[in-house]
């Protein structure tokens, strides 16, 4: 049991490591595109493309140059948690009304003002909820780590599909969906937290 | 909401900090050595032996990446010097990555994947460990002595009533059943193609007659089958030896002698045994290496 619960921390840590990595690339990168279309769309275009690569190919092709093990696991993680979370951004972001943006020019914002206190607030459930289906992928995709030496809870699973052990594939499948399930939850209040407020009452009396 | 964006901004950037050091562990590699294995219940066992010879018979510490995703990985995990040694096929090295003909005879594809492995990638074979994980036919111990069946070609006067069951590969390999029946100038009643746990299924309630089997399956014993031999040498050797790394074997010169103690070690109905005992008794992999290795009085 202790080895599960270990295994199960190991395996939440991973993936979201792999998921604040495209973080760290994933916004800052959808920000710097919300300034150019034709740049916009090619970068959209190659981060669907890295979602279609089946995971254990591009898991295999990665190991070539990064190795075994957890550091191989963690970027391939971030290469998929990245069209969820620079798709949301830049939507978040664009989508925002153009007078919302005119007033904040009008009051003297400078562009990074803009940003900090008018763009990224507004946007940010958006960005949440691409966090979150990041994060729930990530999860999934983490339990075939261990076909290149990572750790997780992908080595009970595996085992047990080898030996046709159900207890033991259990034993690191329910512990995979569940915390696949509290992040689900757990990043859905957030969003519903950090939601500005004016902005739920603007969209109710809108609908 | 000025505060929550810094807090989270405070979480990214200790993921990232985290990321890091998950990264730099594991960079000691002073008194170390990596032992690896495919993803299927044999290879993962005699990893696992070898792991804990290593560790019994030296001071050197060793890391398990014991479930690799086939041989791909394991093999260029290998070449980059992620992986020290791992247990492969003298077959599968002359195929599969030496991309070589089939050849028949085992002395002379040991010689050559050793030669080739060593010229091109500084990797050793070391002994091999006894047993040859190949095809090969199998009936059940009924029908062996009902009909006195021990070698294949004994099935030729009777393959006209017998119905034949593989995997659909079989059919479909080179070294698969068109050369089989050829070799043997059988004709079977019929064939079915079928998934690998159902064919053992399928003879255990006679419902097919003849199966192809891997001379270590563990499933061998669960249904009590008996192995013809392929007395035309049909089938492609496949024996299991340690591949090594030759720079690992300089910087830990005691390694060879040690993993050599397992030469000619395991023969095909002791890995049997030690397939049965994990895949089909559930036993924990490290208990069941340990009583082997203890048996054998090796450690």
């Amino acid at each position: 049991m202790d080895g599960i619960l270990m295994l199960t921390a190991e395996h939440l840590v991973l993936s979201a490591i792999g998921v604040g990595l495209a973080l760290l690339v994933g916004i800052p990168l959808a920000i710097l595109i919300t300034r150019n279309q034709t740049i916009a769309g090619f970068t959209m275009a190659v981060t669907d493309v890295l979602q279609t690569i089946p995971s254990m190919a591009l898991l295999a092709a990665l190991m070539l140059y990064l190795g075994l093990g957890n550091t191989t696991l963690v970027v391939t993680l971030m290469l998929y948690s990245l069209l969820p979370i620079v798709r949301n951004t830049y939507t978040g972001i664009t989508g925002i009304d153009k007078g919302l943006l005119e007033a904040g020019e009008g009051m003297g914002m400078t562009r990074w003002q803009l940003l900090r206190m008018v763009q990224i607030p507004i946007a940010f459930p958006v960005i949440l909820a691409g966090i979150r289906v990041a994060m729930v992928t990530a999860i999934g995709i983490a339990t075939i780590g261990v076909l290149i030496g990572a750790g997780g809870l992908g080595a009970p699973i595996w085992r047990g599909m080898q030996i046709m052990d159900n207890a033991m594939i259990l034993s690191g499948a329910i512990p995979a969906a569940l915390i696949a399930i509290a992040c689900d939850i757990g990043l859905n209040r957030l969003e519903n937290a950090v939601t500005p407020r004016g902005l739920k009452v603007s969209s109710l009396a809108r609908s | 909401m000025k505060m929550k964006l810094s807090k989270c901004l405070a979480a990214i950037l200790v993921i990232g900090l985290m990321a890091g050091m998950i990264s730099g562990c594991g960079g000691d590699t002073g008194n170390k050595v990596t032992v690896g294995s495919k993803n299927f219940t044999e290879n993962i066992i005699v990893g696992e032996i070898l792991a804990q010879l290593i560790e019994a018979k030296t001071d050197i510490k060793v890391e398990r990446k014991l479930n690799l995703g086939g041989t791909l990985v394991a093999w260029e995990a290998l070449k980059k010097g992620d992986l020290d040694l791992y247990p492969d096929y003298t077959g599968t090295g002359l195929m599969a990555i030496l991309k070589k003909e089939v050849m028949h005879d085992s002395d002379q594809v040991y010689d050559l994947v050793q030669k080739e492995y060593n010229e091109l990638y500084q990797i050793k074979w070391l002994e091999p460990f006894g047993f040859n994980n190949t095809y090969t036919t199998a009936v059940t111990r009924e029908m062996a002595e009902q009909h006195n069946l021990v070698k294949t070609s004994d099935l030729k006067p009777y393959a006209k009533d017998l119905i034949f069951c593989a995997e659909q590969e079989f059919f479909n390999r080179d070294d698969g059943y068109d050369g089989f029946v050829k070799t043997y100038g059988l004709s079977f009643k019929d064939t079915k193609a079928i998934e690998t746990n159902l064919k053992y299924e399928a003879v255990g309630q006679n419902k097919v007659d003849v199966i192809d089997a891997f001379t270590t399956d563990g499933e061998l014993i669960t249904y009590d089958m008996v192995i013809l031999e392929d007395d035309k040498a049909f089938f492609p050797p496949y024996f299991c030896a340690p591949v090594v790394r030759m720079d690992t074997l300089e910087k830990h010169p005691e390694l060879e002698e040690v993993l050599n103690l397992l030469a000619g070690q395991i023969s095909d109905t002791e890995m049997q045994q030690l397939n049965y005992q994990v895949k089909e008794q559930k036993q924990d992999v490290a208990e069941v290496a340990a009583k082997f290795l203890q048996e054998k009085g090796l450690i």
